[in-house]
């Protein structure tokens, strides 16, 4: 391939790839047209294009002042209000006095879609809301899942603001009572200072979006800015809805539908069956919408048997994300005892903090008393509770995952002090020190097995699959338990862990 | 007019520039007609350019939009007649590394983009694409930077020394070395399938 041919094609392949954008640019200058001339009659507001067109505004204005009478161009021209519709969608539209459409710009890629090849240029601005929420309907970004709209008016005069805004939010409110939902409205109007400016220029959201998110992470400080930027007006609507908080500067009408999620029943249901209670048998049950990790999720509270139970419930699948359970502090007198999980739920059929504590110690075959760093913690792994231990023990350190209800040993890790193992394998044999350490010290570890297996097996190292190590206990004797695929065929081994002797071998 | 012919006779594509400085003229008197044409004959070298900078479809294209407006508000002040390409591939330039420190600044590094947005791009062919690949993920950023502007905008290699600020036998010799990766890459590429 000459050198020609290959600059050939990459020309080519940009050219291919290269957007268009001119439409535009095209609207955006226009946009800067109208704001030479607030600037240099009435200087009123900061916007961001200012300074960017500072170098020419004065030669434009005199361009323009020269062909047309200023007044007349500021009536025509001039933007006196910018509406922003937020859905997902976002889209920012400027009019003049005479309530004529200068520009609709779209903020994001759905915005586009929605304007499609629509040009409002001219037209009424009441028509052009109409037909983007249409268009949004058509499109599907309007539905019974998502039904909620963010309408938000910026204009210099607050009266003239709040007219216009009860009069866009009566007609969207009227368009969006359709067969299958009604819609929910909200609307505000919004004082486009720089900073609120500025911050919805970073995230490429509109002023209006901003202000909205603003307010909700000022009467919830939990959230953040940044998480909730990603969120559609639909979600953050519920999110007001549900922390029952009404935004001072915000009007509201209709309700978010929550039809996307499962529902507060169904999350209550989730929460009471993965806790094994009957919904008599609890008290001061609470579920709230939240939005916790990227994920909408139904927050669940409730108190039984002297346990407060706390459950976050994935919105959407129901799944259980999180749980809690805690001694109710009110109650702690009549409890038996003070630990935080030994009563976790269904408590009664589960054996005990102490007993898997015992379970593990004889296991491990250590002393209670050389025990440190002891931990203990419930947890539920594929639909089992498990009692998940970690402590220490001379060199020892050891991790063991014990059935909650029938007190098996569901995995368990033991791992010698790095330390340790080098003064082994130097060859001294193991000290008395470690006087509870079982036969461990002088297993030949992980990867000397995995060796004898795959030299045993006549395999590549490379041409393994799926492979699974597993340290056992049978028959008073620890093996590893080895297992993997090579070449669509299934290798079992169990190798003693002190000898290295193949004890089975299975093809 | 008549400065602006004399100047242009020294780069051999005198009617391209001159042409581009005659639209230039025009856009400093809000002539939008003359955007569109000057829009048409270098947004690919723009929004090239600025992706080899960028790598992030989303910001080349507000790079490409706030572009133009530059050069719509700022045509008044352009007096390097002859070299229209190389001013607004500076404003380009100047464009990318803002957004760059933007992102700096909020500490977000933006995903690599474009690969999934060849995939819903119309009129993108597989060669294009295999193109694209090679030029992005393969060339280090100076020697994507000097392709581009060689191949897509028409650069010469001196021209390209001076916007980039390197030497010209630096240029040459990344630039031979780029062309190489390239070559044996897609040759590769086209083996493959």
């Amino acid at each position: 391939m000459k050198n020609t041919e290959l600059e050939a094609k990459v020309k080519q392949a940009f050219s291919h790839a290269a957007p268009d954008v001119l439409d535009c640019v095209l609207r955006r200058c226009e946009n800067q047209k109208g704001n030479v001339m607030i600037m240099k009659e009435a200087k009123k507001k900061s916007r961001k294009w200012v300074k960017q067109v500072a170098a020419v505004a004065a030669m434009a204005a005199i361009v323009f002042a020269g062909t047309m009478g200023a007044g007349i161009y500021r009536t025509n021209y001039a933007v006196a209000s910018t509406v922003s519709l937020d859905v997902n969608p976002s889209i920012e539209i400027t009019a003049n006095e005479k309530e004529r459409v200068l520009s609709v710009k779209p903020l994001n890629e759905e915005g586009q879609t929605v304007i499609g090849d629509m040009d409002f240029k001219g037209s009424d601005l009441e028509v052009a809301v109409n037909a983007l929420i249409g268009s949004m309907l058509r499109n599907g970004y309007l539905n019974e899942l998502s039904n909620s709209v963010l309408i938000s008016v910026d204009n210099d005069d607050p009266a003239k603001g709040d007219a216009l805004k009860e009069k866009l939010m009566e007609e969207v409110r009227v368009i969006l009572q359709t067969d299958t939902f009604d819609g929910a409205v909200l609307s505000q109007t919004i004082t486009s200072d720089t900073q609120l400016q500025s911050l919805a220029d970073r995230y490429g959201i509109t002023a209006g979006k901003a202000q909205l998110i603003q307010q909700i992470v000022e009467k919830n400080p939990l959230y953040t800015f940044d998480e909730l930027v990603p969120l559609s007006i639909n979600e953050l609507n519920l999110l007001c809805e549900s922390a029952q908080t009404s935004l001072e500067h915000v009007a509201s009408v209709g309700t978010a539908s929550d039809k996307n999620y499962i529902g507060a029943d169904k999350a209550k249901e989730a929460a009471l069956s993965h806790a094994g209670k009957a919904e008599s048998a609890v008290t001061e049950m609470e579920v709230k919408l939240d939005y916790e990790n990227g994920m909408m999720v139904y927050e669940v509270e409730f108190k039984a048997d002297g346990y407060e139970y706390e459950y976050e419930i994935n919105a959407v699948t129901g799944a259980v994300v999180t749980f809690d359970t805690e001694l109710d502090d009110d109650t702690i007198g009549q409890s038996q005892s003070g630990s935080q999980i030994s009563g976790s739920v269904s408590a009664d059929t589960f054996i005990g903090e102490e007993k898997a504590r015992e379970i593990a110690l004889s296991h491990a075959g250590v002393q209670e008393g050389t025990i440190r760093d002891y931990k203990v913690d419930i947890d539920e792994e594929d639909g089992r509770y498990v009692y998940e231990i970690e402590f220490e023990s001379g060199n020892l350190e050891c991790e063991y995952e014990i059935d909650a209800v029938s007190g098996e040993i569901v995995t368990y890790d033991r791992e010698v002090d790095d330390d340790w193992e080098a003064e082994h394998h130097s060859d001294t044999h193991h000290s008395s020190q470690n006087s509870g350490s079982a036969a461990t010290g002088t297993f030949i570890g992980e990867e000397k097995a995995r060796e004898i297996a795959l030299t045993h097996a006549g395999v590549q190292e490379g041409a393994i699959r799926e492979y699974e190590i597993e340290l056992d206990e049978e028959d008073g004797r620890y093996v590893y338990e080895i297992e993997f695929e090579s070449q669509d065929r299934d290798y079992e081994y169990e190798i003693d862990a002190v000898t290295g002797d193949i004890i089975k071998a299975e093809h | 007019m008549i400065l602006c012919m004399t100047s242009a006779r020294e780069e051999k594509t005198t009617s391209e520039s001159a042409m581009l400085d005659e639209c230039l003229k025009q856009i400093a008197e809000k002539d939008t007609d003359a955007l569109s044409r000057l829009y048409l004959r270098t947004k690919d070298s723009v929004f090239g350019f600025a992706l080899s900078i960028l790598k992030n479809v989303h910001d080349a294209e507000d790079v490409l939009q706030e572009c133009y407006l530059n050069v719509y508000s700022a045509a008044s002040g352009y007096d390097s007649y002859g070299k229209p390409l190389a001013w607004i591939l500076t404003i380009t330039r100047n464009l990318c590394y803002r957004k760059l420190r933007e992102h700096e600044k909020m500490s977000t590094i933006p995903q690599e983009d474009w690969e999934r947005y060849l995939e819903e791009k119309e009129g993108i062919t597989s060669e294009d694409k295999l193109v694209l690949h090679t030029c992005m993920n393969c060339l280090t950023e100076d020697e994507r930077q000097i392709v581009v502007l060689h191949a897509v905008s028409g650069f010469k290699h001196r021209e390209i020394a001076q916007l980039l600020s390197m030497r010209i036998s630096t240029v040459l010799s990344k630039y031979n070395r780029a062309l190489k990766k390239m070559r044996n890459n897609l040759e590769r590429g086209v083996l493959q399938k």
